[in-house]
């Protein structure tokens, strides 16, 4: 993004809200939450070929330090107890990727004893990201949709 | 092939003759079928004689027989719950499968292998976690997979395969809770027929 131009008289202005939603879109530090085999593809994205980092994504290996997070696999009951205190971590403003069939509704194992039918279950979702797993690409259209979403809120509130 | 398969029922019927159930090869593979009484002895004996020299534990699993055979139940075993075991013996490139059926349907209870090879361990852990059989003599006898508190054994034929309860997360409680399951159990295994020798047409 250029702002040649944009600087001519040395200051721009604009709205807080959209300076807000600039830094926040920019900078999605997503939790590490790899669960099966979605998290290898959420490696990928992560990884040199897709470059989650040109989005300004980091994944970050704290919750608190997170703005994020991509619950990429099936979610145990076993494992929902960690989920919900992992997120509970998070500071906010936060949200929440659902990433794959498993995550989004419990998928194949919908039938299953011993997992959640849908990460929604236990926390709220943004974006759910449709796949089995789904492809990088389909995880950074996700990604561009949580920001597209993130654009559309406004954080003062006018009455 | 053959002629070392040959070798190795021939060392198996004279090492262990007469404390076997039963010796047949299947898919050019040895099995053994022992009763629960001589489980660990052979178990030893095949470890420590040295023309057998199973020196590996590959893998332990439990069987449920409940259902074996569909409704006419044909060939069904006369015990519901069996182990069944692979070994492997490094030294000679052999490998054979053991099966032992566990005396009480109720109860199931079988001597642990722990002590003649470690690495029983956590197979016997699952073992007892999925089919609640109890190895006298294991170490540390706890479930391994399923949640902690979970009630009962998943894969016995008569656990509903959707379980019991699931889970939500309780905003006023603000943690996550168990309810009983809302979804109706239903089954979409597909039941499938095969031939008399299917998967054997090379063997």
């Amino acid at each position: 993004m250029s702002i040649e131009g944009i600087l001519e008289k040395g200051y721009i202005t604009t709205t807080a809200d959209t300076l807000i939603n600039y830094v926040r879109t920019g900078s999605l530090w997503p939790v590490t939450f790899g669960l099966a085999c979605c998290a290898m593809e959420m490696m990928h994205t992560g990884c040199a070929r897709y470059d989650m980092d040109r989005f300004g994504i980091f994944f970050r290996p704290s919750p608190r330090q997170s703005d994020v997070m991509i619950v990429a696999g099936t979610l145990t009951n076993k494992m929902a107890a960690a989920l919900r205190k992992v997120y509970d971590q998070m500071a906010e403003p936060r949200w929440v990727i659902s990433m794959g069939s498993c995550a989004n509704g419990g998928g194949y194992y919908y039938d299953s004893y011993s997992v959640v039918r849908g990460c929604d279950q236990i926390i709220p979702v943004d974006i759910y990201v449709p796949g089995c797993p789904p492809t990088p690409e389909a995880l950074i259209y996700g990604v561009l949709q949580l920001q597209d979403k993130i654009r559309r809120t406004s954080t003062i509130a006018r009455s | 092939m053959s002629a070392r398969l040959e070798t190795l029922k021939t060392t198996l019927q004279a090492r262990l003759g007469s404390r076997l159930i039963g010796m047949d090869e299947i898919l050019r593979e040895v099995r053994l079928e022992v009763s629960a009484a001589n489980y660990l002895e052979v178990m030893q004996a095949l470890r420590d004689t040295p023309e057998l020299a199973f020196a590996g534990l590959m893998d332990l699993c439990g069987v449920d027989y409940a259902t074996y055979g569909g409704e006419k139940g044909e060939n069904r075993p006369a015990r519901r719950f069996a182990v069944v075991t692979h070994l492997l013996s490094i030294q000679h490139n052999w490998r054979v499968r053991v099966r032992v059926f566990a005396e009480d349907d109720g109860a199931p209870r079988l001597p642990s292998l722990f002590h003649i090879w470690n690495s029983a361990n956590w197979y016997e852990r699952e073992a007892f976690d999925m089919f609640g059989i109890f190895f006298d003599g294991h170490p540390d006898l706890r479930r391994i997979l399923t949640d902690y508190g979970f009630v009962g054994h998943p894969f016995r034929k008569d656990f509903p395969v959707c379980g019991h309860l699931e889970m939500r997360y309780d905003p006023e409680q603000k943690r996550v809770v168990y309810q009983p399951v809302s979804i109706e159990p239903r089954e979409i295994t597909p039941r499938i027929r095969r031939e008399a020798n299917w998967g054997r047409e090379h063997a």
